[in-house]
């Protein structure tokens, strides 16, 4: 899966404008980043790559990028 | 895992007393703003909640759910061998409210009388609670009533918690039935046990000194218990029907805990069942903790008259974190329709037996 389509993914979940999500964004200045967005996101993990994902590694992420490096 | 089959053991009815208090979940857009109330009910399914008035407690409700089954029944109060109450909102820190309402339901003496205090998983832990009784006891009639008013000690400004609970009691009959059984299977996963928690009011945090109100309010988790649900819950749910062979296909209803319905949408897609076979409560009714399980099967199956049987699998899970799962079958009628009450105990209990006369 390519960059552009995981931040596609990553759009849809918070309901962003496709094509405008910046990886280097802190995710701590988007307001789309709050608790149900951390809810959509392991949801997202578990039925797109098979994968469960802690909510101590959700609250390591800093930035788009590090939620990116994950979707594999 | 904890499981098993306990023979001859049936549910002979179900019913639901909900508050006649409706709460529309828009009324908080002057609260948390319009947007964030909409997404929080696209996301959670939750638009409308019965909540109970200020003197109404879970023994009302379950109160008046247990007298309406009782006469529907036909059941004596004499003929009662137990009453077992599954709540997180007790009358009183003691004593046991079961015992409150073996008196105010006019039972026997000699019936036995406890509380647990579960959440989420309460309907299948007192399904098994009373089947064990009557399965391995001598003991013929049991009366479980499970019920919250999770409303009570929520932080009106705490968004992830004051807009999801709903108010509900039930009671649900069971009886020795020669020939009927229930599967059933049971975990706790303790370790999670500060997901969600009031940590203050108790024991641990006696001091009214120095704790902080807050303390005293529900805490959530919603990541954790979500994460929770979609990975411990599907797993034991799948290796308890392999266990026991029952066929995913033949199963006529899911009826799972109403956490939230993005949960239940991801649970359902997860253990591969269609969504027409899980009934969904939580649009109107809100999450109604430990009632969710049998005040469903109200609001789906209250008004049917058909003596066909359908075989059900329940399965709670949420608040422990404790979880399980039962399979069994029920008649269609035994549910009755949807109780909707402004009732509350006023204190006089010589009125209320008077009336159960």
């Amino acid at each position: 899966m390519t960059v552009k389509e995981k931040l596609n993914i990553l759009e849809e979940l918070l309901s962003i404008e496709k094509d405008t999500l910046d990886e280097n964004r802190l995710l701590e200045d988007m307001e789309e980043w709050d608790s149900m967005a951390v809810i959509s996101l392991i949801a997202m993990f578990d039925s797109v790559f098979g994968k469960e994902i802690k909510t101590e590694e959700i609250k390591q992420f800093r930035t788009v990028k590090d939620i990116i490096d994950k979707m594999e | 895992m904890a499981t098993g089959i306990l023979k001859n053991v049936e549910i002979k009815g179900i019913a639901c007393a909900v508050p006649d208090h409706i709460v529309n979940n828009e009324e908080y857009f002057n609260v948390f703003g319009e947007e964030s109330v909409r997404k929080f009910i696209n996301m959670t399914g939750v638009k409308t909640r019965h909540v109970a008035y200020d003197e109404q407690c879970t023994s009302d409700l379950c109160y008046v759910a247990a007298k309406s089954l009782m006469k529907k029944l036909n059941w004596e109060p004499s003929s009662i061998d137990a009453l077992i109450l599954i709540t997180q909102t007790p009358d009183y820190a003691i004593p046991a409210t079961a015992c409150v309402l073996q008196y105010r339901l006019g039972l026997s003496e000699d019936c036995i009388a406890f509380d647990i205090n579960l959440g989420c998983s309460a309907y299948v832990y007192g399904l098994w609670q009373a089947a064990t009784m009557i399965s391995t006891q001598n003991i013929n009639r049991v009366l479980l009533l499970v019920g919250d008013t999770s409303n009570f000690g929520i932080n009106q400004n705490d968004s992830s918690t004051a807009m999801i609970f709903g108010d509900g009691g039930t009671a649900t009959a069971l009886e020795r039935t020669e020939g009927k059984e229930i599967k059933y299977f049971l975990k706790t996963k303790g370790s999670g046990y500060k997901s969600i928690i009031v940590p203050a009011g108790h024991a641990r945090s006696r001091s009214q000194i120095n704790t902080d109100p807050s303390e005293y309010e529900l805490y959530m988790n919603g990541a954790d218990v979500f994460s929770f649900t979609i990975t411990d819950v599907p797993k034991a749910l799948n290796s308890f029907m392999e266990e026991f062979s029952i066929d995913k296909n033949e199963v006529d209803m899911y009826v799972f805990h109403q956490a939230n319905l993005f949960i239940l949408k991801h649970l359902v897609r997860k253990l591969g069942i269609p969504m027409e076979k899980v009934p969904i409560s939580i649009d109107r009714y809100g999450n109604t903790s430990g009632e969710s399980i049998p005040l469903t099967l109200v609001d789906v199956l209250g008004n049917e008259q058909s003596d066909d049987t359908l075989k059900l699998i329940l399965c709670g899970f949420g608040v422990g974190l404790s979880y399980g799962g039962i399979y069994l079958e029920m008649k269609k009628s035994a549910c009755i329709p949807m109780i909707y009450t402004n009732y509350y105990f006023k204190g006089d209990v010589s009125e209320e037996r008077n009336e159960n006369q």
